[in-house]
């Protein structure tokens, strides 16, 4: 019975490697955003390309990687479970709490990335030159 | 003792007063368009962080010392999350849409002139460019016109400066080889100070100068002045500070248009006698002034390029100082 319980666990541990791998994510979509946007400004800015095309391309990208991590949000907002398991600890270290708490982890890491992605977006979409 | 520290503090009062009734070098007496909206943001700003602070103070007397009580879990959940996440970003998100678009108004393109400025040690050197190529050398004073916006093309020579004219506008880096650009739209007629805004060396501190905002027909009657070459002297001690001039090599470093000094060295000189200051603003435009300085340079602005002329005689300098100050 005990090793059962034992397999079962080693089971359920191994099932949560991605998604520990998942809580990157969102703030790998805003290094991804931060680096895209400000090498193409340094590099646009420098050898003085079209600034509208420049600011066009950050809006797109800005809107591409706000989706990426609202739908990130929105899976880990599942996962953490915290409307019908008002818990704000999981520190059991049972499966279920390992779940939920790298849930929580997720949907903290994608609501900071999202405010960090709108604030790396607004000076290049709100200041329309180089200078 | 208790006396003289009370002096000094009155005297401190005084300054402190006396220089914001002034305003000619004050953020808070704006007369530029750029200047105006900083201050508008600057007022915003203030304000919103004094409400931020009351309500911030009152909530924590509230919470500590009115009513103490243990907060029901939702409460305190709404209390956290709402006003120490939601709220903040969403203030500082509109405070950053407010502010940005602030930043545009400095780098639009002039509305026909353009000075090019370039910071020396401790000098600045000021050529004004003409829609039509036409350029108007000119050193330590800034003109521009009311109401346009006028092109600022800022360089430096040796090492970093900071072009600022606080009642103006914000302040520009000046960079040696990487050129910036700056534009000023000033709505009131008037003079008003500008100072390097950047470490420069021994004498940054007195690195200033006199910016003339004039009504656009006064502006351009002095700009056509300002193109000619210079007035011959007129006066008998003026006629002998021109030969001391020329005698001692002053136009090795000088231009004086319309005489043989060439040299790019030093400030132009050719209407030094019009301006509102000298040596960058350190100094009165008088012959007395012209001939304190020529005679000690480096004790009234440290470490200066220009030599002190110190062994001349004193009726020498003053002769310079009367041919000098009669180049209107």
């Amino acid at each position: 019975m005990t090793q059962i319980t034992e397999k079962q666990e080693a089971r359920e541990f191994h099932a949560e490697a991605t998604s520990v791998w998942r809580i990157t994510f969102g703030p790998l979509l805003w290094a991804v955003h931060f680096v895209v946007s400000y090498s193409a400004t340094a590099v646009v800015c420098a050898k003085g390309g079209d600034v509208g095309v420049l600011r066009l391309g950050i809006g797109i990208g800005t809107f591409l990687a706000l989706a990426g991590i609202a739908w990130l949000g929105w899976r880990a907002w599942q996962q953490w479970d915290t409307l019908r398991n008002r818990g704000w600890e999981n520190d059991t270290g049972t499966s279920q709490d390992r779940h939920q708490f790298l849930g929580h982890a997720a949907f903290l890491l994608a609501a900071i990335s999202f405010i960090g992605v709108v604030y790396v977006a607004l000076p290049p979409l709100l200041i329309e030159s180089c200078q | 003792m208790y006396v003289h520290s009370r002096n000094a503090l009155a005297c401190l009062a005084a300054a402190f007063v006396l220089s914001a009734c002034d305003g000619r070098q004050s953020v808070l007496a704006p007369s530029g368009t750029d200047a105006l909206s900083v201050f508008d943001l600057a007022r915003v700003m203030f304000i919103g962080a004094v409400v931020l602070w009351l309500l911030v103070g009152t909530l924590f007397i509230y919470v500590t010392r009115i009513n103490p009580r243990e907060m029901s879990r939702r409460k305190a959940e709404i209390l956290i999350v709402g006003g120490g996440v939601v709220f903040p970003v969403l203030l500082l998100g509109a405070l950053l849409v407010y502010s940005l678009p602030l930043m545009n108004a400095p780098r639009l393109a002039d509305e026909g002139l353009r000075v090019h400025i370039t910071a020396e040690q401790w000098w600045w050197r000021v050529d004004y460019e003409l829609p039509d190529g036409t350029r108007i050398p000119s050193a330590n004073e800034l003109r521009l016109p009311v109401g346009t916006r006028t092109g600022l093309v800022l360089n430096a020579k040796k090492v970093i400066h900071s072009f600022w004219v606080p009642a103006l506008g914000g302040k520009t880096d000046m960079i040696p080889g990487r050129e910036t650009f700056q534009s000023l739209q000033p709505v009131t007629a008037g003079v008003y100070r500008g100072q390097c805004a950047e470490f420069c060396g021994a004498s940054h501190a007195l690195m200033a100068f006199e910016t003339v905002a004039m009504e656009p027909e006064d502006f351009a009657a002095w700009l056509e002045a300002e193109a000619r070459d210079a007035q011959p002297p007129a006066t008998a001690p003026a006629r002998r500070g021109a030969k001391i001039f020329a005698r001692e090599g002053c136009g090795g470093c000088h231009t004086v248009r319309g005489t043989d000094a060439v040299g790019q060295v030093g400030p132009d000189l050719t209407h030094v006698g019009s301006r509102k200051s000298l040596a960058a603003g350190i100094l009165d435009v008088t012959a007395e002034d012209f001939a304190d300085w020529i005679g000690h340079t480096d004790a009234i602005k440290p470490e200066v390029a220009m030599p002190s002329y110190d062994f001349l005689p004193r009726e020498d300098l003053a002769a310079l100082g009367i041919y000098l100050e009669g180049l209107k």
